[in-house]
């Protein structure tokens, strides 16, 4: 019981201070970053959902938040749909293209399923930068409207160009997305999902019919990933093919591994972190001229992978199991 | 009466022919060992039962309804299930939750109405008090791994392991339990347990059919014994019979036996 209570307090703390953070810090170059270390926490969750939980090694995850990104923009750009529901329609078509990359999974698994990926990742990227027509190449999608206000009534109204507003509508997302995703895992779908990943015959054996499974996981973890790219792209008003780019599925991985695979708040602590670290590193790469960011996180990952396997989230509850010397706790 | 029924299966593998033209039959409520020398197509038997590949010819019949080219999973849902010869429990997770993934409240569920129950119905299975817990339990208590429900699965010894694999195989309430030598890499203690674990399971009406390379187990657990060799069946009937089946003697000690001719 004590632990719970000290659970809701921690909680409670932790949500009024996110909620409050861009209150106290004002600047807006900071705001922007928090929104974009938002949208990768929605990024790195998602892809935890697929590969972390149902080990489904999945290294195209650009994709989906770039399908997401794309079909958001172009259909409130065209069909001038509001671009509050175009959060949902990234969501959908991404799921979609989820569901086909779903379907060769169902026969591939580990390197053979990852090349496959990485393939549909460069296939997208390519049909973005080529299809000028639909999507201007290269140079990118620009004057994409963003998120409509709300009226409030009597001439106030709510709007969502500013960062600070942005920042709560991530925040919003996030509060649902972690809440739906960490309840599945608790669950028997969670459980059954995870069953995949330890072994895929001994959960075929005992009736699960894993096909199906995998189908409707790599279409939740892409539609998440897709209403990332649907807010992105309203927030920035400017996409290009570099989102779909496999430097952003690695950079998602590196977060992932680097917070904790397989676990709830792993991901979510490693794409904070990563974020404000790379944008630190922007500044070091300025002054010393030199390129060393993807360096820094090549050597990053490697570390995490020989030395600490668990991720931050492994350090974290060993340092907690530490302090309350208590170690029949679990995490 | 039998509950399950195989004719002429054969299934080759490019030109070897692994399993060939095999007839065989299990009786509701009957022990069957399946013996024969390494190669024989013992297991490749038991995939074949249990979808894991489709037979090239002939049909295997489960309650008179053919099962011969279903999935694994719809297979498990009639009501057979089956335990491999080097375990394939889930690692990672604990033996609790071992035991709850193969628990029926999901059969008949899709994905999407299982995530949707998930979430509209919290206080979720996995480590809630529901009735899949108390059934795990039982299970646990059968298999005597209840004490170690907390444990991750991997850091379980090895005999316990197999014991962890048909617990978890029962949650899915088989009518048939195909064991993959179930006694392997055990020492004489642990075997007893396994046979009486195996009888005691047979005793609530299981049909069971088991690979076994153990004689001593075979022999004294099985109601009847079915000898593969080369993929053929060469002998089938009581234990003592197939013990004395001068086929038997020369498939298991071939050469020796050529040998004095």
């Amino acid at each position: 019981m004590h632990s719970k209570v000290t659970k809701i307090i921690l909680g409670t703390i932790g949500v009024v201070l996110l909620i409050a953070a861009p209150l106290v810090i004002t600047d807006r170059y900071v705001q922007h970053i928090m929104v974009l270390s938002g949208v990768y926490v929605l990024l790195a969750v998602s892809w935890n959902l697929l590969t972390g939980f149902a080990g489904q090694l999945n290294l195209g995850h650009a994709a989906f938040f770039g399908i997401g990104a794309y079909a958001s923009a172009l259909i409130s750009m065209h069909f001038h749909l509001s671009p509050w529901l175009g959060l949902l329609c990234g969501g959908l078509v991404a799921s979609i293209f989820g569901g086909l990359l779903g379907i060769p999974s169902f026969r591939l698994s580990g390197p053979f399923l990852a090349i496959t990926t990485i393939g549909f990742s460069e296939i997208t990227r390519m049909v973005a930068m080529n299809w000028v027509g639909l999507t201007r190449g290269s140079l990118g999608l620009y004057g994409i409207p963003p998120l409509t206000p709300i009226k409030l009534g009597q001439g106030t109204s709510i709007e969502f160009t500013t960062e600070f507003s942005a920042y709560y509508v991530i925040l919003a997302l996030i509060f649902i997305i972690v809440y739906v995703v960490s309840t599945l895992h608790r669950s028997e779908f969670g459980l059954t999902v995870e069953s995949l990943r330890e072994d895929e015959m001994g959960a075929e054996s005992i009736g699960i019919n894993t096909s199906h499974y995998k189908l409707a996981v790599f279409m939740i973890s892409a539609f998440i990933a897709g209403t990332a790219g649907a807010f992105y792209a309203h927030y920035e008003r400017l996409i290009s093919p570099n989102m779909l780019s496999t430097g952003v599925t690695f950079s998602i991985i590196t977060m992932v591994m680097v917070g904790g695979i397989g676990t709830i708040w792993g991901p979510i602590i490693g794409a904070v972190v990563l974020t404000f670290l790379s944008e630190g590193l922007r500044f070091v790469e300025e002054a010393i001229n030199l390129d060393i960011r993807m360096i820094i996180y090549g050597v990053v990952l490697a570390l995490v992978i020989l030395f600490m396997r668990q991720g931050l989230v492994g350090v974290l509850s060993g340092l907690g199991r530490f302090i309350s010397r208590n170690p029949e706790r679990q995490t | 009466m039998n509950i399950l029924e195989g004719k002429n299966i054969t299934k080759r593998f490019g030109g070897l022919v692994a399993v060939h033209d095999v007839d065989f039959t299990l009786q509701s409520g009957e022990i069957l060992g399946l013996i024969g020398p390494n190669g024989a197509g013992k297991t490749t038997l038991i995939n074949l039962i249990s979808g894991f590949y489709a037979a090239d010819e002939g049909s295997i019949l489960f309650k008179n309804e053919d099962i011969t080219r279903m999935k694994t999973s719809d297979i498990n849902k009639k009501g057979i299930c089956r335990t491999f010869q080097i375990v394939r429990i889930f690692p990672k997770l604990s033996v609790m939750e071992n035991v709850k993934s193969g628990l029926v409240e999901r059969k008949r569920r899709g994905p999407w109405k299982v995530a949707f129950d998930s979430l509209t119905k919290p206080g979720g299975k996995r480590s809630g008090k529901g009735r899949s817990d108390e059934r795990a339990a039982e299970l646990l208590n059968m298999v005597g791994l209840y004490g170690y429900r907390d444990e991750t699965a991997e850091n379980l010894p090895y005999a316990y392991t197999k014991r962890l694999e048909i617990a978890r195989a029962l949650g899915t309430n088989p009518e048939v339990l195909l064991l993959d030598e179930p006694t392997s890499g055990m020492n004489p203690k642990e075997q007893n347990e396994q046979i009486d674990l195996i009888r005691s399971i047979n005793d609530k009406g299981v049909s069971i059919l088991i690979i076994e390379h153990v004689m001593r187990v075979i022999m004294s657990i099985s109601h009847r014994v079915m000898v593969l060799h080369y993929g053929e069946k060469i002998a089938d009937g009581s234990p003592k019979e197939v013990y004395s089946d001068p086929r038997v003697i020369e498939a298991y000690l071939g050469g020796e036996a050529r040998a004095e001719h």
